[in-house]
């Protein structure tokens, strides 16, 4: 499949953009594009702007042919999960945010709202701070923070939990990752007979 | 229209652009921000002005029994002029959506104004700390002294996973942006800027210009900082901004040489050009002010330039900004006052002799 950005490269991510809890848009895009994208569309200072809008944007910026803007590789191999729709994403029932309000304004109503919208959070914040999973390392208030040892614990509670989503979302190279870290962390071997194949489109 | 009387400062330059601190020559200021919000309140986006008001008062309260109030000044900015409020923008106090945002919102700064804190900006709390010159270690020693002070008495919303939760998912775990404000007229004039972008986005870092649009900055002032502020511990943060300023240190002092060595007919010409104007003209526009205070800073420390002092450019530099004149002033003023005040004001401290 051709880049639906720069119509050169082998297209290897999909991005798409949820609204009202379907999937709206769909575009496949090169690694390139890909890293361009994600600064524009994860630009802390500026709202979440439609990945259409975006991709016209960035191919502003590659027809400028400003050498400046040549890409340096993208930190660590960059995987996109699609975010599937999800059956029921309600408001939240606190502050009333919506998933399509958090588009448009790229900021949360309440910190309920992380829950609300847990399924859809993780793989953008894996994108915008290039980590996977999200985990949060550093401090906590006194009396929040937690040890190492259980620090080790609840980490791979919360990968598995997060391997099983992916694995019923079908997300298979969010899944490979996820596993690859659980085995990193835990030391225990990979099941390979349940690895999914990378790459396939 | 006139202004009132506004003079909450007791030093006329703030502590980050003493023009002290490591690396000096090259770093102007250090920020630590940290990002927090409260236990039992919708975040700003949502808080009604009741909720707003609360929490300022909270805050307020948790600052008296943290015995922090007499050190420090509170300003509810509903109470304060649009100039005002300008005003503290433009000495790194508080930002400009801060100033121009509706609602009941606050500030909180030290008397050296190192210290400050937002309260009602887009996260409840906004606490920051800025030293002159290139050092984050003692910067975030002491916002992690204030944080902690307050902590124990306000309620933080954290979770195990997302670590302390903000209202924009960019600023979420740590909360924590280091922003290192360097100034870079040789990479500029050699137009290498580019070039230290990419290796700050490599490094996962952003670079923007201060002061202007784009990349395209007005006094070749830029701002380096840590991007990504989740699944990193702060120490991680802090020592991978540390990383690149040698980088870029050295890559500027290196251009400041070839300058020197090679170029420095041409360099001088542009520097004593730049003193000229600034002696002569009559109206001067804040873009213009910063662009030739940049290459008369170069040229002091090429030493090119003597009589001047790193601390009179400093100086121009704050007070010839647009708000700081219509204080000084006392009064609202057309661009074109202001244009005719600030080459006045110019002039005066760059007599030759006063230095
Ligand atoms: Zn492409
Ligand atoms: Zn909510």
């Amino acid at each position: 499949m051709i880049c639906d950005c720069c119509h050169k490269n082998e297209a290897k991510i999909q991005v798409c953009d949820v609204e009202q809890n379907a999937v709206a848009h769909q575009f496949a895009v090169c690694n390139d594009c890909m890293t361009l994208l994600k600064r524009l569309v994860f630009d802390p200072a500026t709202p979440l702007i439609p990945t259409a809008d975006a991709l016209k944007q960035v191919q502003a910026m590659l027809s400028s042919k400003d050498k400046n803007l040549a890409l340096p590789d993208a930190p660590g191999a960059l995987t996109v999960a699609a975010a599937k729709p999800e059956a029921q994403a309600p408001a939240c029932p606190t502050c009333g945010m919506t998933l399509s309000e958090f588009k448009q304004r790229g900021r949360f109503g309440c910190a309920n709202d992380y829950e609300v919208f847990a399924a859809h959070i993780d793989p953008l914040l894996e994108r915008i701070h290039d980590v996977t999973p999200p985990q949060h390392k550093g401090r906590l208030p006194q009396g929040q923070a937690d040890t190492s040892a259980t620090d080790k614990a609840r980490e791979l509670a919360a990968l598995r939990d997060q391997l099983e989503s992916a694995i019923l979302a079908e997300d298979y190279e969010r899944a490979a990752t996820l596993r690859d870290r659980i085995a990193a962390i835990s030391g225990e071997p990979v099941l390979k007979s349940a690895r999914p194949k990378k790459g396939g489109k | 229209m006139t202004l009132p009387a506004f003079n909450l400062f007791p030093h006329l330059l703030g502590e980050w652009l003493k023009g002290t601190g490591p690396e000096s020559d090259i770093v102007v200021s250090t920020r630590v921000r940290l990002a927090r919000n409260l236990k039992g309140y919708p975040f700003t986006l949502r808080a009604t002005p009741q909720q707003r008001d609360e929490l300022m008062l909270a805050v307020s309260e948790a600052l008296k029994a943290a015995r922090l109030e007499k050190s420090v000044v509170a300003l509810k900015l509903d109470d304060v002029h649009a100039i005002h409020r300008d005003v503290l923008v433009e000495r790194h106090l508080i930002s400009r959506e801060l100033a121009t945002a509706e609602g009941p919102r606050a500030v909180v700064f030290g008397r050296g104004e190192m210290l400050s804190i937002m309260v009602n900006e887009e996260d409840h709390l906004r606490l920051q700390w800025i030293k002159s010159g290139f050092d984050v270690d003692r910067a975030f020693k002491a916002l992690v002294k204030v944080d902690k002070a307050l902590e124990t008495r306000l309620p933080y919303v954290t979770s195990p996973k997302y670590g302390y939760l903000t209202a924009c998912p960019t600023n979420l775990g740590t909360g924590i942006r280091v922003s290192v404000m360097v100034h870079l007229p040789a990479l500029t004039l050699k137009d290498h800027v580019q070039k230290v972008f990419k290796a700050a986005e490599k490094m996962n870092h952003a670079i923007r210009g201060l002061y202007g649009e784009g990349t395209r900055a007005f006094g070749d002032f830029y701002q380096i900082s840590n991007q990504a502020t989740l699944g990193r511990s702060e120490e991680e943060i802090i020592e991978s901004v540390k990383a690149i300023l040698p980088k870029v240190l050295e890559y500027e002092r290196r251009m400041r040489g070839t300058l020197f060595s090679d170029e420095r007919a041409l360099v001088e010409d542009k520097v004593f050009r730049a003193l000229a104007t600034l002696r002569s003209a009559r109206m001067l526009n804040v873009q213009e002010m910063m662009s030739h205070l940049s290459l008369l800073r170069l040229g002091i420390d090429l030493g090119f330039v003597n009589e001047i002092s790193a601390k009179t450019l400093n100086e121009i530099f704050i007070l010839g900004q647009p708000s700081h004149l219509q204080r000084e002033e006392g009064r609202e003023m057309t661009p074109g006052e202001r244009d005719k005040k600030r080459a006045e004001l110019v002039r005066s401290r760059l007599v030759v002799g006063r230095n």
